[in-house]
């Protein structure tokens, strides 16, 4: 046992789930990965440990540093193996009755000081932490996808957040390799509150006809040079994705950039999601081309 | 088909000095206008330095810096601009001082020379309809570094001929860019995109959301791209921001370009950018280490 190892329990084991599991698990701490089924945990697991080894086999860890991680990687369905942990990383479906329901459980099963973080994308902070008898343990800490390679979180305090809390929270995820920026309890702290209207103001520049999707890709490209360009990367998010963000941050602002542009809708209803259906704004999948 | 194999440049600062690079490293030869001896200087120097830090990062020769050199003739006499083929307008940023030198330049230049301006935020088919046969004038907005950066806008003004168009783009592909046609409306492409993403910025920057240097932080790392937007913002200047998306909003009463009161703030205190020594990021006390 090394001496800064804690017990490390993450909640959800989807896409971010499995990806924070992974960071927490290769910094040496205990990790437990929970899921409501156990498909759901070894479809989590699967990928950690797929990720772990895919990284060892390109060189990027040791196999010794990869087995070590694997064997700090537990899975499980039960609520109860999550009471020794020191920190707890929310990564469940983004519901806020969800989430909430989830804190108010985890008081009664984990110690006085373990700390609580949401990896909430646009929910409040300080709403979540309400689901809590203590909510000055919560604290946000939103990683990006993929989390295993993604060096950036944004830290938010909820409003009744200990600054304790904070300091600890910072500690832990300058510990697993992370770069913090501390934000507020706003809807998209920075990086969402900046690129959703990005996004939509691109597909409105499209809509009004000042660019195709390729010379404003490529304009963006080569003039700003975004690795990626507004129309790659929202095929790359999916479109459904897109406007779910975008609607939520819409609600909670009620300023007409984070609406998501009727475009969105009708590429919504063609099924034209991006990447994952073959088609979005550019197309994947040569067989469904016209006359092919 | 027009192939433009002498260029007049107007202005040896930031942008005509790039230009003019560009366009003689394509093998053609260019004149480049301006008020003074001493400003030619200093844009051929700039131009010098340029390719030497080129040299030294082993992507150019010795020779190729004094061929692009031998191209470029610097010159205060507008008739000197007698028999070029394409002007592009690259000034200072004010209507008047562009509306008055290209009035001058189209009574010197041939009646079928091309006309062209760089400007970021002016409209081109204001420019041109100060001008005999607006039709042959067109925008090409070319980002700074002109040198290193891909793309070029061209900008077709509501009187420019499209074979003007046609042949600016060929033009264009020809010295090594990427043209992007645009219609000219404020901002065109790309600063029309980019104006009020940086106000936003700006806004929340002075809303306490997060320090400029987490702010930059996060979207660099975040996104991936290049530079924060408040480092961007020191380095096109602050004060030229707070002028282009101004303009835009004047010309549009659209609230996104509306510039957020820091911006006006920060002009007064002398708070530029990058030129002045002190921005949002640039000569500021949290400069340093990302936590
Ligand atoms: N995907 C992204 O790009 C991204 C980026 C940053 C933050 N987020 C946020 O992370 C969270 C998770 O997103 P995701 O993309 O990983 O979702 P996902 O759908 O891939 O995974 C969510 C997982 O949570 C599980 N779950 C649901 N209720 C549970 C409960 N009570 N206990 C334990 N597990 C439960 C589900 O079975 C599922 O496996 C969301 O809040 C989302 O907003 C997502
Ligand atoms: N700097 C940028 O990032 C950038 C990017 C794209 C477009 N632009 C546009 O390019 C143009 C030039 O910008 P810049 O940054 O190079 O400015 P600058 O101040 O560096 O250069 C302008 C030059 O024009 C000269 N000049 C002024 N009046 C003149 C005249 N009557 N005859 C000849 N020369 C004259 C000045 O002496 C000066 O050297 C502007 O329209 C600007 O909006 C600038």
């Amino acid at each position: 046992m090394t001496p800064n190892q804690l017990t490390v329990a993450v909640l959800g084991a989807g896409t971010m789930g499995a990806g924070i599991a992974v960071v927490a698990a290769r910094a040496g701490h205990r990790t437990v990965l929970r899921d409501v089924s156990d498909e759901a945990v070894h479809r989590g697991l699967d990928n950690a440990g797929g990720f772990l080894r895919k990284s060892a086999s390109l060189g990027k860890l040791t196999p010794e540093q990869a087995d070590a991680a694997l064997a700090n990687l537990t899975g499980s369905t039960d609520l109860s193996d999550v009471a020794p942990a020191d920190v707890v990383v929310e990564a469940v479906f983004e519901d806020l009755e969800l989430k909430r329901a989830l804190f108010a459980e985890l008081d009664d099963v984990v110690s006085r000081d373990t700390l609580f973080h949401t990896n909430t994308s646009t929910l409040s902070v300080t709403a979540i932490a309400a689901g809590s008898r203590h909510p000055e343990r919560v604290v946000g800490t939103h990683y990006c996808n993929p989390a295993q390679l993604m060096k950036l979180v944004e830290v938010a305090e909820g409003r009744h957040t200990a600054s304790e809390a904070t300091k600890r929270s910072l500690e832990f995820l300058h510990g697993v390799g992370k770069t913090t920026v501390i934000t507020k309890d706003r809807p998209g702290f920075i990086l969402n509150r900046f690129l959703i209207p990005w996004e939509n103001n691109c597909i409105r520049a499209l809509e009004a006809g000042l660019g195709t999707v390729e010379s404003i890709d490529r304009a963006v490209l080569g003039a700003l040079r975004h690795p990626m360009g507004p129309f790659q990367l929202l095929d790359v998010v999916g479109l459904d994705v897109h406007k779910a963000v975008s609607m939520r941050l819409y609600e909670q602002l009620r300023e007409p950039r984070f609406a998501p542009p009727p475009l969105v809708d009708r590429m919504i209803a063609a099924g034209d999601l991006g990447r994952k259906t073959g088609r979005g704004f550019y197309t994947y999948d040569s067989t469904r081309s016209f006359g092919a | 088909m027009r192939t433009f194999q002498r260029v007049a440049v107007l202005g040896f600062g930031t942008m005509g000095g790039g230009i003019a690079q560009v366009v003689a490293a394509s093998g053609r030869d260019v004149v480049v206008l301006e008020t003074g001896q001493e400003r030619i200087d200093l844009g051929v120097a700039a131009v010098r330095d340029f390719l030497d830090g080129g040299i030294r990062r082993g992507k150019a020769t010795e020779a190729d810096r004094d061929a692009v050199l031998a191209r470029i003739t610097g010159t205060t006499d507008v008739a000197d601009l007698a028999g070029v083929d394409l002007v592009v307008e690259a000034v200072t940023e004010r209507r008047e001082v562009k509306a008055e030198l290209l009035g001058r330049v189209a009574t010197v230049v041939g009646e079928d020379a091309v006309l062209t301006t760089n400007t970021s935020a002016l409209s081109v088919t204001d420019l041109a309809a100060a001008l005999p046969r607006p039709e042959r004038m067109a925008g090409l907005h070319f980002f700074n570094p002109a040198p290193l950066m891909a793309v070029v806008e061209v900008v077709r003004a509501l009187q420019t001929d499209a074979d003007v168009i046609t042949d600016l783009v060929a033009f264009v592909e020809d010295i090594g860019k990427s043209p992007v046609e645009v219609k000219d409306r404020p901002g065109f492409l790309v600063n029309r995109l980019l104006m009020p993403y940086l106000n936003d910025v700006v806004q929340e920057y002075d809303d306490e959301l997060a320090s400029a240097e987490d702010i930059d932080v996060a979207i660099q790392l975040g996104l991936g791209y290049k530079l924060g937007p408040l480092a961007l913002l020191d380095l096109i200047g602050i004060d030229v921001h707070r002028h282009a998306t101004e303009s835009a909003y004047a010309a549009t009463l659209d609230p996104q370009f509306a510039p957020p009161p820091l911006l006006a703030q920060m002009v007064a205190a002398g708070y530029l950018g990058a030129k002045s020594g002190r921005g949002f990021r640039v000569g500021t006390e949290e400069q340093g280490e990302a936590r």
